[in-house]
């Protein structure tokens, strides 16, 4: 009976629940700066990108990025379109580029303990032509995988 | 060392030979922690079984169950709710050398189904960067689960037709599938919460 009992104990003691969040709970964008022949493309100027907010001032998203060639940028939780500026800064170059991101935003639910997330899945790019060739979205799925590029820049310049 | 082990297979399935009858009626139980669970947290169901008694050694089952679940996470504020009902077949084997004795130690095997649907929601907040406020819901997305459960039980007759007995169950999940982009939920009824592994019971049980 013993024997029993300390099993039985055995037993309720390694029955502790645990929360299980994700390590990284952020979401963004990744984007990579790419060349017509499909390799990744290190960018020499200064990058910085900018968005608007609610009340219509702008907020700096993506602040003096040298030598960028891949880079994050947070993704909105639940507008349907994300509009960001972007802003080329060189020796001889000072140009800017608008690009419009349409997405379908998911609500994403891990536990009750996990604090509420989005996920979304990329739709539509356009953008300006002043610095950026095309813009492409190679991977429409945006989740807290930090490693996946979902969109590949084409600059005119580097080409 | 084949042939031995096919002999204890044999053993195992095979009914003690002597003069009680195969068939030995029926008892129903009610689970007290399912409940107790219930009333005092913010999950738990309401079970009942139907144990078939074969020989006092084998008793296929059949239990029954609505599984509950209201949450409002203090923390990260996400209400989830569900309430469903769930299925549980199976079949418990008398382990105790003394088959037809008042008392008796199980184990046995089930095989577990609900299908169910959750809300799941949050008051809005503030994106931090856009500053939009932003709602969070997920409303009636339909999920089912299957899955298996080990049971060690034991069983003692208290007078009459009345028995109390405990079960401690091994639970693994086999399938399941949410609807839409939900990657999974957080209790499931007659389950329990995603992470589950073990669970017990106490049962009120009268033989009928």
């Amino acid at each position: 009976m013993n024997k029993w009992m300390a099993i039985l104990a055995m037993v309720l003691m390694i029955s502790c629940t645990s929360i299980d969040c994700p390590v990284n709970n952020l979401v963004r964008t990744r984007y990579q700066f790419t060349s017509s022949a499909g390799d990744s493309l290190k960018l020499l100027d200064t990058l910085s990108v900018v968005s608007t907010r609610k009340d219509g001032r702008d907020t700096l998203i993506f602040n003096k990025g040298v030598n960028v060639c891949k880079f994050h940028l947070p993704i909105s939780y639940s507008h349907p379109e994300d509009v960001l500026v972007f802003y080329f800064d060189g020796e001889n170059l000072h140009e800017t580029d608008t690009l419009w991101m349409k997405k379908d935003d998911i609500p994403h639910f891990e536990s009750v303990d996990c604090n509420a997330s989005f996920f979304h899945k990329l739709t539509d790019i356009r953008h300006t032509h002043n610095c950026l060739d095309s813009v492409v979205i190679v991977n429409p799925s945006v989740t807290n995988d930090d490693a996946v590029v979902h969109v590949y820049i084409y600059p005119k310049i580097g080409d | 060392m084949a042939a031995a082990g096919a002999q204890a297979q044999l053993k195992f399935f095979s009914m003690q030979k002597d003069s009680i009858p195969l068939f030995r009626g029926f008892a129903v139980s009610f689970d007290m922690v399912g409940a107790g669970m219930l009333m005092f947290s913010d999950y738990g169901q309401y079970e009942g079984a139907l144990r078939v008694n074969l020989h006092d050694e084998w008793f296929p089952i059949f239990e029954a169950g609505i599984g509950k679940a209201t949450h409002d996470d203090e923390v990260t504020r996400i209400y989830y709710s569900t309430s469903a009902p769930y299925f549980k077949i199976g079949v418990d084997k008398n382990m105790l050398k003394d088959k037809h004795g008042p008392n008796r130690l199980y184990l046995g095997l089930r095989y577990g189904f609900t299908s169910y649907k959750v809300d799941i929601a949050r008051p809005d907040f503030v994106d931090p960067v856009w500053k939009w406020d932003t709602g969070y819901g997920i409303k009636d997305a339909a999920c089912n689960y299957h899955w298996a459960e080990i049971v060690v039980g034991i069983d003692a007759k208290i007078f009459g037709p009345l028995h109390l007995g405990w079960s401690v169950r091994y639970k693994q999940r086999l399938s399941h599938s949410e609807e839409g982009d939900l990657d999974k939920t957080w209790y499931v009824p007659g389950f329990g919460t995603y992470d589950t592994k073990l669970a017990a019971t106490f049962n009120v049980i009268i033989d009928i």
